[in-house]
């Protein structure tokens, strides 16, 4: 086993380190002569975790199981603050299937999430920025117990404003260029969703009665917090990305309690690349 | 930057430090027992109502329940206990589901006459009733129509309805059946009542619990039932009831009879005007339980079931003569209310 394990960590070295060489030759010319704020960064990371589940709507019990998710993010500077400012958008989504403790009810939940957002960089030194800001997000998405009765499926559907600070930290093992990551938000202020305490779907949607279904949120009753670790390893043809999700969601509206918290791990590549404007006067001069 | 940094480390603290959870209960018969007891307590919404017409006193029951649970006793022994301290509530929509038995309370039909005999009713729809999806219905001899709508959980069409109305449009009055029919979906209920009504009117209230207290209700929220688009029924209809009427079938005689041209026939309906949520025990077990009340126009509660207009039961000599005393007296009905 740590035969294998030795062979791959090598694998993983041999290929990072020809990323390097490559990134010194062909990037770090070009480099400087281009502007920041078009350079893009995309992702896509796929996850598997944990999750657990309480909503009092459905049931009193928890719920536990297995997520799957993935993460699409698109980073890009700006000329705003005199280049300080990026841009963020970030699209999750991920679907659980869980268990509750004596092994006789299930739960399906899937949540969606979208995130766009600015943040200011405070660069540190030459490895260490740390990034403040705000985001817009938005999510809906749903529970299911497959064994109730006229109460069998929660809807989620909220939107906040979220405060969100991150700290990149770039640095190299053996001249092989590595970028370690953290991003936490927190909404502080939104609109939800809610039915009331025991108000059932058939008197909102088919009967009508909206009232008090739409409600503003806070700190004070929806705690909620998503964090990002990420770190980046760059191989051969691209960068690698792992990283770890702790999407921590809480609310307790109109006395229904709430939360959904997962652990997960993921995987996946990172793209960069540079948008290139007034695409047709280059393309004339493209030879092939 | 330090302040920011301080900042953000507070609101994880503040965030860490305030997780959402319900209350736990123990996983053994005392914490089985103190779950369920809670989620009545908090959820279930005829307390007052109930504590009003017959002196339940929830509390007071467990008090009295409490005294039989021990540690060890065996899990059937406590779904007994259990089984039998919801029986308090006096509610068909009050059920504990376990792998081995369902406790129930049906003694809202049990204890009554029958008043419904499907042999009986063979006789009746003979070998050439029509089938409109959950609707059985034909033309009887003294051209009066029969629907039989056994369970509205059973989904109509409005292309299923028009077919019916078609076919039953030479008759000179209708009798819908839903007598055993145990309840269903409200909307496949309305959207039968839907054809029978030219305005739209008001026929009962709706209320939700807002919090665990027994008096946390929202104010009573108005259901209307509005005419349907497709064909209605402009002539004499009745419609005929019996103990087993439940639930939605409850709801659906309550719509049905605020209609000019309806008249109920037959046995008090069963009641059951509170739309069932589901939740859980600790152990697994799964309660089903009453969390919404349905009021009629004049906002009086319709639990305990609804009076016909006409009182009728099944006699014993006409079900030895193989006669629906019920269908016998809707056809003389009818057919006086033609001659009218």
């Amino acid at each position: 086993m740590k035969r294998y394990l030795f062979i791959i960590m090598g694998m993983i070295y041999c290929t990072a380190f020809s990323a390097q060489e490559k990134d010194s030759v062909s990037l770090h010319t070009e480099i400087d002569s281009l502007s920041e704020n078009q350079f893009v960064m995309r992702s896509t990371l796929y996850g598997i975790g944990y999750t657990n589940i309480l909503d009092t709507y459905l049931s009193p019990m928890e719920y536990t199981g297995v997520e799957g998710r993935i993460l699409h993010e698109r980073m890009r500077m700006t000329k705003l603050f005199d280049g300080n400012v990026s841009t963020q958008s970030m699209l999750q989504a991920n679907i659980a299937y869980t268990e509750n403790k004596s092994a006789t009810g299930n739960e399906i939940s899937g949540l969606v999430n979208w995130n766009y957002g600015l943040h200011y960089h405070f660069k540190l030194n030459e490895h260490l920025r740390i990034l403040t800001g705000a985001l817009g997000e938005i999510n809906g998405g749903f529970i299911y117990n497959t064994r109730n009765s006229n109460n069998p499926a929660q809807a989620k559907a909220y939107i906040n404003v979220s405060a969100s600070a991150m700290a990149i930290y770039k640095f190299r093992i053996k001249n092989i260029p590595f970028q370690i990551r953290y991003q936490v938000n927190v909404p502080f202020i939104g609109v939800m969703f809610s039915p009331n305490y025991q108000q059932s779907y058939y008197e909102i949607f088919t009967l009508g009665n909206h009232h008090g279904i739409v409600n503003f949120t806070s700190l004070h009753n929806q705690p909620s917090l998503r964090q990002f670790l990420t770190l980046d390893i760059p191989v051969s043809w691209s960068t690698l990305r792992i990283g770890y999700v702790g999407d921590f969601q809480q609310s307790k509206v109109n006395n229904i309690r709430c939360h959904t918290y997962s652990n997960v791990f993921m995987i996946g590549f990172v793209k960069n690349f540079y948008l290139i404007k007034n695409k047709d006067k280059i393309q004339k001069k493209i030879p092939f | 930057m330090k302040k920011q940094i301080l900042y953000i480390l507070a609101t994880a603290c503040l965030l860490f430090s305030s997780c959402i959870d319900a209350e736990e209960y123990n996983d053994d018969p005392l914490g089985n027992f103190e779950a369920l007891w809670t989620i009545i307590d908090e959820q279930y919404c005829f307390l007052d109502y109930k504590a009003e017409e017959y002196g339940l006193d929830w509390d007071e029951v467990h008090e009295r329940y409490r005294k039989d649970i021990v540690s060890t006793m065996t899990e059937k022994d406590l779904f007994y206990v259990l089984g039998n301290m919801l029986e308090e509530l006096k509610d068909g929509h009050v059920n504990l589901y376990s792998g081995f038995d369902v406790a129930r309370y049906w003694s809202w039909y049990e204890d009554y006459p029958k008043n419904f005999s499907d042999s009986i009713q063979r006789i009746y729809l003979g070998k050439d009733y029509h089938i409109a999806s959950g609707i059985k219905y034909k033309v009887l001899d003294d051209n009066i129509g029969y629907l039989y709508y056994e369970s509205f959980s059973d989904a109509i069409g409005d292309g299923n309805l028009n077919d019916m109305f078609t076919e039953l449009a030479i008759c000179k009055g209708l009798i819908i059946d839903i007598r055993n029919n145990s309840g269903g979906q409200l909307t496949n209920a309305s959207k039968l009542a839907a054809r029978f009504t030219n305005e739209k009117i008001l026929t009962g209230y709706i209320l939700h619990k807002t919090g665990p207290g027994h008096s946390d209700f929202s104010d009573p929220y108005p259901i209307y039932l509005e005419p349907s688009n497709d064909i209605r029924w402009q002539k004499p209809v009745v419609v005929l009831t019996n103990r087993s009427a439940y639930s939605a079938t409850n709801d659906f005689v309550n719509t049905m009879r605020q209609l000019p041209l309806v008249t109920i026939i037959g046995d008090k309906t069963g009641g059951g005007s509170g739309l069932p949520f589901s939740s859980e025990l600790p152990n697994g077990w799964s309660i089903r339980f009453s969390a919404s009340p349905m009021l009629d126009p004049e906002m009086n509660h319709l639990e305990f079931g609804i009076d016909p207009d006409i009182y009728v039961n099944m006699t014993e000599e006409d079900m030895k003569r193989g006669k629906d005393t019920i269908i016998e007296y809707a056809r003389q009905f009818l057919s006086q209310k033609d001659l009218e």
